[in-house]
């Protein structure tokens, strides 16, 4: 009788899971679809999916390491009315202590002829990332600042600019 | 300001130790090589390549830059400011050229 009634509650409780695991995929596929729907630029022009040239540039600085997003932020006007004159900052709250420090942080603009456009070498001497510049932008893209620690990691952090007249000729 | 002509700010008042803000411009064309003149000759490639900042004897950051700077290009930065030593650029560019401007790193005497 035990055995019985213990086999019986083990399906019962199969069926629970099951149904459970079958709301719980149901609710998931509803906050992808809102999550889609919030970010209508998914797609090629996503930076997480970048074109041939900037691909090739990803490659050759940090290999199959992943970019994640975080620890740095890159400061970029929504719509740059002039391409000759875009203003960037770039800061990170990452440590700059002899052990562990920013040693590069390169500015990549897509669509630019030139996409790998700055690269900045840094020590701890600096104690901070704090960087500002002002670049030139050939069109309506995403600029990316990526940032490789001296442990090897590497961080990145997007901005998209609206140009409205190009700077590059 | 003709071309080379540089400057480099620090704030004037520094203690030991300090996390010091430096903002430094100097002024070049920054050709791209993509433009024109007006009588359709084309302006041949004129960029600041190269950036390095030594800070008393050792190189603390070096930039290495495209003609996709702007005109005049600035950057800023920061340093932490801990001994009392020259803040030296020096600014190359794909000619060969070669331009320096120093600032004195000195901690107020109060």
């Amino acid at each position: 009788m035990a055995s019985e009634s213990s086999s019986r509650r083990s399906f019962l409780r199969r069926c629970a899971v099951a149904g459970a695991g079958l709301f719980g995929s149901g609710t998931l596929l509803h906050g992808e679809r809102l999550l889609a729907l919030q970010r209508p630029s998914l797609g090629p022009g996503d930076p997480e999916v970048p074109n041939e040239a900037v691909a090739k540039i990803l490659k050759d600085l940090f290999g199959d390491r992943p970019i994640r997003k975080g620890h740095l932020s890159l400061d970029m006007p929504l719509v740059a009315e002039d391409g000759r004159i875009v203003p960037v900052i770039i800061e990170s709250d990452l440590p700059m202590t002899p052990a562990n420090y920013v040693k590069a942080v390169h500015l990549i603009v897509d669509h630019n002829p030139d996409p790998h456009l700055a690269a900045y070498y840094l020590t701890p001497a600096l104690g901070s990332v704090a960087l500002q510049t002002r670049i030139k932008m050939k069109r309506t893209t995403w600029c990316r600042a990526i940032c490789e620690t001296s442990t090897g990691d590497v961080w990145g952090a997007y901005a998209h600019v609206n140009v409205s007249l190009n700077g590059c000729g | 300001m003709s071309i080379g002509d540089a400057r480099i700010r620090i704030p004037d008042r520094i203690s030991r130790g300090d996390l010091i803000t430096v903002n430094a411009i100097i002024s070049h064309p920054m050709d791209t090589g993509f433009f024109r003149t007006p009588e359709g000759q084309p302006i041949p490639a004129f960029f600041v390549k190269d950036v390095v900042v030594t800070y008393g004897d050792e190189e603390v950051a070096r930039f290495v830059w495209t003609s996709g700077v702007s005109k005049d290009p600035i950057v800023s930065f920061t340093l932490k400011a801990d001994r009392e030593a020259p803040l030296t650029l020096t600014w190359t560019d794909n000619r060969g050229s070669v331009y320096r401007r120093a600032a004195d790193v000195a901690f107020a005497s109060a």
